[in-house]
């Protein structure tokens, strides 16, 4: 019956076809809309790393000043002091950890012909790679040993290792660096998570990746300045030591647990840390650390921006609208159909079948939308992907989206069928028949 | 007027009627609010830097590979600054800390008293030991520019103390002092026993930060005379004569790698390319709302005049026998006109009460501003406006019918 049905439908709508058209179309750019916006939502609040999400926390130790604060208020920053940095790095919580920042340094190509550039890099420790997945082409990350002797040592993303070397294996080259020479122990393969998960404060966050990593205790070694953001709450004395000492906080850290359920053991290892420099006289405030996973992490730094919501939210809106005005279209199509209703009550048809007749009809609908709301919201995707480079990289459709796409334009067009197709059960034969 | 049957006859037959007043009402309501977010928009996208021409405004940022002491790099800079004032087209030109737009620089919190346990402002901070009212083109509403022997040259890995004189924008002398002049007063850079105070000599006219926020601290900026130097890199802002931007830009990268006898690392930049990429997100979104506001009215329109004519055709024998009893056209077009209206009135009202919800649904969960009267009363008007025009076309067509014909069949 459903197929018998369907071919009725896909008649009946055929027989009327600017109508069909009207409602097709108003469907279609409602779905558009509405995808196009939740798309994006969608690949900027997704969880990069599903299976070790949960696993991956972020420790926030608020070493803000006193005067003016209040406990209500949140934390001093987002990034943490060197002296808290290199202190949990020592702290052997957690099966993994990494300290974060950002450089932009001169790169010196060896070959003479390439001249020198400026080059945008990342100086964590050798847990970062296993940490967040980081494909290797060739080599391997650095070793702890690199790390604890602060070895001038280098990590290549791969298309500053094809700007340098070529299709040559670099692997043992020495490159210069900041004025120093470092030698080449890895390559990664193209890693360019959108967002920046990793390394959320400052710089671009949707940008195009790094392009090269250094070991965290070399960069300190070689009084790297920090290439992002960095605040101070109090004046502090001029020179690299002398930041190193201070409260300024310009570092991001990152701890793998064993399993989610180690995160209750490392917030009491913090509590007592936070208490221990308490003592020491640092951390003024009487604030407890904080502990983000990964999601909670993006979550507080709004990854989603408050205009992606309002994006969002307003194209629903439309959506709705749409769906109002299918209604009044579908209430007109199937009024004009009360005789060829009633025949078919007169002839043994009961309300049911009515009802699944047309609620197919309206599902036909429904489906031609969607295809052509998938098509339109490709369209939508490419033009906001004109953007930037970054927004082209997120404005992309995944599987699930496909699906939500069908999803949400049947549903709304079996939504907006419901109350026509329930007026059209109710006609009564009798009359109908003695109109004719 | 007659307005009770058609009333009456309205509420015989809820359901279509229903379906426009909703839809008038969801349009308005999401309208208003977007073409209200557009316009606020639109107003911080083509607010003023305050640089006299920003379309001939660049930047060039210089690292030489040379590993140079404090004091070399000092003598650089001020070669290089005079090298591009050199440069044939340009009007000016100083070795500068940061760049209006360019959403990379140094923001400081300022006091009027040292007591303070809340700063009184956080600006964006311009350190130069060259003039930049002269370099970038800016205005001097009050007070006066640095004197030449205010610049000084500071090396800022030995010293972390500022010179005692700053500049500051209007609209941050306005913060911090409402309704007096700023010339003479002492600021402070942060708070509390340590902050460090300092003297306004002169307010420039507009100066936008570096990273130029969304709300009221776009234009809060202050300018310290040092040059800064010690730690590798230097940026230099040059202001080319107008229309010669992108020639000098060439002659002064040349004129620079000729001058140096060690390779240097270049960036130029210009501001217009600054401006670009700060506000893409806020163009995008305003593209966005626009599109949607116009197929949202296209939408609203081909529902209106959809129902106005099917309620037309249906009551076509009515319309017939009404004048075959005596109603002119001009009542028959009444009829119809009054009857939408009082639909679109019903929309409005159900628009104008979910566009309030919708604002306070926004200002509480997306931090956006209160929607302001005038958008709802505009929208308003523009929904009783599109009702009679939607019903007049088929109310017109429907009157012109002779009575005979229209109630042939009855």
């Amino acid at each position: 019956m459903f197929g018998y049905y369907f071919n009725l439908g896909v008649r009946s709508l055929r027989r009327n076809p600017f109508l069909t058209a009207l409602m097709v179309l108003t469907l279609a750019i409602g779905v558009a809309a509405s995808i196009a916006t939740l798309t994006i939502l969608h690949v900027m609040s997704g969880d990069p790393l599903p299976a070790k999400s949960a696993r991956l926390v972020v420790p926030l130790i608020d070493n803000g000043p006193t005067i003016g604060w209040s406990p209500a208020d949140g934390p001093n920053d987002d990034q943490m002091s060197y002296i808290d940095a290199s202190n949990l790095l020592k702290s052997g919580q957690g099966e993994r950890r990494t300290a974060v920042y950002g450089l932009y340094l001169p790169i010196e190509p060896p070959r003479k012909d390439i001249p020198a550039f400026h080059a945008g890099g990342l100086a964590p420790t050798h847990d970062f790679f296993a940490m967040f997945n980081v494909p290797f082409l060739r080599g391997h990350p650095w070793t702890a040993a690199d790390d604890a002797r602060a070895a001038d040592v280098v990590v290549l993303a791969r298309a500053t290792a094809e700007r340098l070397f070529g299709a040559a294996d670099p692997i043992g080259q020495r490159i210069v660096l900041d004025g120093a020479p470092y030698t080449i122990v890895g390559v990664t393969d193209t890693w360019v998570p959108r967002p920046r998960y990793y390394r959320l404060v400052g710089g671009d966050r949707f940008g195009d990746g790094e392009e090269f990593f250094i070991p965290f205790t070399t960069a300190i070694r070689h009084e790297m300045g920090n290439a992002g953001s960095m605040n101070c709450s109090s004046n502090r004395d001029p020179g690299f030591a002398n930041l190193l000492t201070s409260e300024c906080t310009w570092i991001q850290f990152w701890f793998e647990l064993r399993s989610p359920s180690d995160r209750a053991d490392l917030q009491a290892y913090l509590n007592n840390y936070a208490n221990d420099q308490r003592k020491l006289g640092r951390l003024k405030r009487n604030a407890p650390p904080g502990l983000y996973d990964l999601m909670a992490w993006m979550e507080h730094l709004k990854v989603v921006g408050n205009d992606n919501r309002l994006s969002v939210w307003l194209s629903f809106g439309f959506l709705a609208l749409c769906l109002v005005n299918t209604v009044g279209l579908l209430l007109a199509k199937f009024s004009v159909r009360a005789s060829e209703i009633g025949v078919r009550r007169a002839l043994g048809a009961s309300r049911a079948d009515i009802f699944r007749q047309f609620l197919i009809e309206t599902g036909v609908v429904g489906l031609i939308g969607g295809l052509l709301g998938l098509v339109l919201a490709f369209g939508a995707l490419a033009l906001i992907g004109m953007q930037s480079k970054g927004m082209a990289a997120i404005a992309h459709m995944d599987w699930e989206m496909l699906a939500m796409t069908f999803v949400i334009s049947v549903c709304a067009a079996l939504l907006a069928g419901l109350l026509p197709t329930w007026r059209a059960c109710q006609v009564t034969p009798a009359i109908q028949l003695k109109s004719q | 007027m007659e307005l009770r049957p058609i009333l009456s006859a309205l509420l015989r037959n809820k359901t279509g009627p229903l379906l426009v007043a909703l839809q008038v009402a969801l349009s308005l309501a999401i309208l208003a609010n977007a073409l209200f977010i557009v316009s606020e928009r639109r107003a911080v996208v083509t607010r003023p830097s305050g640089l006299a021409d920003e379309h001939a405004t660049f930047y060039i940022e210089v690292r030489n590979l040379a590993n140079e002491t404090p004091e070399q790099q000092l003598a650089s800079i001020k070669r290089q600054t005079a090298i591009l004032r050199a440069v044939p087209g340009v009007v000016g030109a100083a070795h500068a800390s940061q760049m209006p737009l360019s959403q990379s620089g140094w923001n400081t919190s300022v006091a009027v008293d040292r007591r303070q346990t809340h700063e009184s402002a956080t600006t964006s901070m311009y350190i130069s030991g060259d003039s930049l009212v002269h370099a970038l083109g800016l205005k001097i509403v009050d007070g006066r520019d640095f004197l030449p022997q205010e610049l000084v040259d500071l090396n800022e890995t030995t010293t972390r103390d500022l010179p005692g004189q700053v500049l500051i924008t209007r609209a941050l002398a306005e913060k911090l002092w409402p309704g007096a002049s700023a010339v003479g007063k002492t600021m402070f850079f942060g708070y509390g026993e340590d902050a460090q105070a300092t003297q306004v000599v002169g307010v420039i006219d507009r100066l936008e930060g570096a990273h130029a926020p969304v709300g009221e601290g776009a234009e809060y900026a202050v300018q310290v005379p040092a040059r800064l130097y010690g730690n590798p890199g230097a940026l230099y802002a040059v202001r080319a004569e107008a229309g010669q931007r992108d020639r000098v830009m060439k002659d002064a990268e040349s004129a620079l790698r000729k001058a140096s006898a060690t390779p240097l690392i270049l960036r130029l930049k210009t501001v217009d390319e600054d401006r670009a990429n700060r506000y893409r997100s806020d163009v995008a979104l305003q593209w966005m709302l626009v599109t949607v506001s116009a197929l949202l009215l296209l939408v609203t329109c081909s529902g209106i005049v959809g129902m106005a004519s099917l309620w037309v055709t249906q009551r076509r024998k009515q319309i017939g026998v009404r004048r075959a009893l005596g109603a002119r056209r001009l009542d028959i077009v009444r009829y119809f006109i009054t009857e939408n209206l009082m639909i679109t009135s019903c929309g409005v009202f159900g628009g104008v009460i979910l566009g309030l919800l919708l604002n306070h649904l926004l200002v509480r969960h997306l931090e956006m501003a209160r929607l302001p009267a005038g958008y709802l009363g505009a929208g308003a008007l523009l929904f009783w406006l599109l009702g009679v025009a939607a019903a007049y076309g088929p109310a017109w067509r429907a009157a012109s019918i002779a009575p005979a014909t229209a109630t042939r069949s009855v």
